[in-house]
């Protein structure tokens, strides 16, 4: 068991009751069988590795934590003979259980999936990584699947960019899980990758959970199948802490990268805080930063501290603006600053 | 359907100011509970009118600046709710008054208000009354004398065991009864117990941390282990120095003034013990008997220095880091990845 940021927040993570429903198929969206020419192979056991990497490349299919092609990182990967896979199924984000949910529930498949991968770039190692901090949930983590390690991370929230950083550091090669499931499709079915599992939740939803659904579908088509309670105010595609909000949803499709579609009745009313200064940001901020300080520097006319500040280094987890008491934007001021400081860098001190 | 867009994260803690500030409102009610016991209701009608006051100061003064009041600040209350905590029970409306506007008007707006403010309001104002009424601001009711709601010559008024530290004299008092607050003294500032489970509601509740109250009580009492005043074993005369005047008061709601107080750890630290040991330093060379507050405005003043200077230290940690990740040591290089990896 690993604990990643030293730092951090707790968050509660509302994947109930989406997780241990079953993953399911929308009739009113149905999902088309788009078949690879050729047979298919009846010992998948007994692939070559190029022949694993080009079924994955005719099957279009897309790593979804970083949105890269999956034939273009096996490759990669067997080039540079890295030593191990780590599936990622981390989804420390609350509501989204996108990844968690096909791990539980396609184990078999998973693995057969992570074995092709292995082969296919000639590595012996494989973990699958999990997201520990679960205490609302009805399910339980096992320590392993299919003889796969499970290595449960017990870190607070921006647990999976650090998981990831770590993982590049020591030569893995980080795959997503459903990425490898239907990696598992391709070669065992002869199916491309025409879907995705979408995590559907919010208190707007009148069912939420996760489903597979075709790709190309807009978010606003997704939300009416799965049925909604009142007309929503917020709809987030992506995470809830790092997703972006809709103005539209009918005009959005989902792509292979898109892991949840949140709906939500409330709108945030501006409370007219003002910063009390109580440095609960510094405390949160997993990169040691201090959104405090950056924004008043970047508030003042005085800019010359903000180098020191090292907004660059924000990786945009949003952890900030989650436990302002004062509602600030923080991850935006932070955006800026990080702007601001490169700015700054590139044209010799002078913004 | 046309929504409107908002940056992420898309959920936010219930934390919020509100819920801070009534926290402190929620801790300071034991107080004035125990003020009401020892001295009648006297008590109730000095926070209902220090609120008043602050209140309605700080919302003309925010008129004044062109700013809509917002009703969900209650930091002009919790100013009001403060100052006569610090002061005796016997004290007049008008030091209230005075206190309040000096802390609203002088201390806290001018600077832009609401977490712009260089000096604790409470702590200015008080100070401020202090020095204009430095007689009747140090005499003391006696606990278990019920007041009368206007204050006239008949109330029996007599000095603290602050005032007899000051002379080089060990209070008459016996320490259990400092501590249960059964000794003349500020109206909040007395009953160290009460204040101690304040202080735990506070940090169980998150609103502060433990690190300033504690650097702040361990700074006062190094002070005074290394510089006695009275006559007595060290850790009697320690026990005396803590337990009188407003160091306990002052380590629950004034140092952790979320506003004035550095944000990261080692600067807490730094700003909580160099508070308490100045506050008994001036106690040593100041004219009055508690100086307390005294020591503290001198601290707000450098908190922005302490902040910048805590920026410029974790910079250079980060440097340090950094430089380790890149650029590794040559020697054992197996092993220092291992310990990069886990940084």
């Amino acid at each position: 068991m690993r604990s990643y940021p030293r730092k951090g927040i707790l968050l509660e993570q509302n994947k109930e009751p989406g997780l241990s429903k079953e993953i399911r198929i929308l009739p009113a969206l149905p999902v088309e069988r788009s078949e690879l020419p050729g047979p298919v192979s009846s010992t998948p056991d007994l692939l070559a590795p190029y022949e694993i990497v080009s079924i994955a490349k005719e099957a279009n299919i897309v790593d979804e934590i970083d949105g890269r092609r999956l034939w273009k990182k096996l490759a990669q990967a067997a080039r540079e003979s890295v030593s191990g896979i780590v599936v990622d199924a981390l989804d420390d984000e609350p509501y989204i259980s996108s990844q968690l949910a096909p791990t539980l529930q396609f184990p078999e498949q998973l693995h057969q999936g992570l074995r092709l991968a292995l082969r296919a770039i000639g590595a012996s190692k494989s973990s699958i990584e999990i997201y520990r901090n679960l205490f609302d949930l009805d399910t339980r983590i096992p320590s392993s699947i299919m003889g796969v390690k499970v290595d449960r991370i017990s870190g607070s929230y921006p647990a999976e960019s650090y998981a990831r950083r770590r993982m590049q550091r020591n030569s893995t090669l980080v795959v997503g899980a459903c990425a490898l499931l239907f990696l598992q499709r391709a070669v065992y079915e002869g199916l491309r990758q025409t879907s995705a599992f979408v995590t559907v939740t919010g208190d707007c939803v009148a069912n939420p959970g996760n489903y597979e659904v075709p790709l190309g579908v807009s978010a606003g088509a997704l939300l009416e199948a799965v049925g909604l309670i009142t007309n929503p105010k917020r709809v987030v595609a992506g995470g809830s802490m790092t997703g972006f909000s809709l103005t539209d949803p009918s005009t959005v499709y989902l792509s292979q990268t898109t892991r949840g579609l949140l709906a939500f009745a409330e709108e945030f009313q501006d409370m007219g805080y003002a910063c009390l200064g109580c440095g609960r940001c510094t405390e949160a901020c997993p990169q040691g930063l201090s959104p405090y300080f950056i924004y008043k520097v970047m508030q003042s006319h005085r800019k010359h501290h903000i180098e020191l500040a090292d907004a660059d280094l924000c990786i945009g987890c949003g952890s900030c603006s989650y436990v302002c008491p004062a509602k600030l934007d923080l991850a935006q001021v932070m955006a800026q600053a990080a702007a601001y400081t490169h700015r700054r860098q590139t044209s010799g001190g002078q913004p | 359907m046309k929504l409107r867009t908002q940056n992420p994260p898309h959920i936010r803690s219930r934390e919020s100011n509100l819920t801070m500030m009534t926290d402190i409102v929620i801790a300071t009610l034991p107080l004035y509970a125990m003020a009401v016991y020892y001295y009648g209701t006297r008590a109730l009608l000095l926070g209902g009118f220090g609120v008043i006051v602050s209140s309605l100061a700080d919302g003309a003064c925010q008129l004044l600046a062109g700013k809509i009041p917002n009703i969900r600040d209650l930091s002009g209350a919790v100013t009001g709710l403060l100052i006569p905590l610090l002061l005796p029970a016997s004290a007049g409306y008008s030091m209230i008054l005075l206190a309040a506007l000096f802390g609203i008007a002088v201390a806290k707006q001018p600077f832009g208000g609401m977490g712009q403010n260089i000096f604790n309001p409470a702590a200015a104002g008080t100070a401020f009354a202090m020095i204009c009424w430095p007689k009747s601001a140090f005499a003391y009711p006696i606990p278990f004398e019920r007041l009368p709601a206007m204050v006239d010559d008949t109330v029996r008024l007599v000095s603290s065991p602050a005032y007899s530290l000051s002379l080089g004299g060990t209070p008459n008092i016996d320490l259990l009864d400092m501590l249960l607050g059964n000794v003349p003294g500020p109206m909040g500032g007395t009953n160290i117990l009460v204040l101690l489970t304040c202080l735990i509601f506070l940090i169980v509740r998150k609103t502060v941390g433990l690190a300033m109250p504690a650097a702040f009580l361990g700074g006062a009492s190094l002070m005074a282990l290394l510089t006695p005043r009275v006559d007595a074993p060290a850790l009697t005369a320690v026990a005396y120095e803590l337990m009188s005047g407003l160091l306990v008061i002052g380590a629950v709601f004034l140092i952790n003034d979320p506003v004035t107080s550095p944000k990261r750890t080692l600067p807490k630290i730094f700003y909580g013990f160099g508070t308490g040991a100045l506050s008994v330093a001036f106690r040593h060379i100041g004219r009055y008997e508690e100086s307390f507050l005294f020591a503290l405005l001198v601290m707000n003043a450098t908190v922005w220095i302490i902040d910048v200077w805590g920026e410029h230290l974790a910079h250079a940690m980060r440097r340090k880091n950094r430089e380790f990740k890149t650029n590794p040591p040559v020697s054992e290089p197996a092993e220092q990845d291992v310990g990069a990896a886990q940084k």
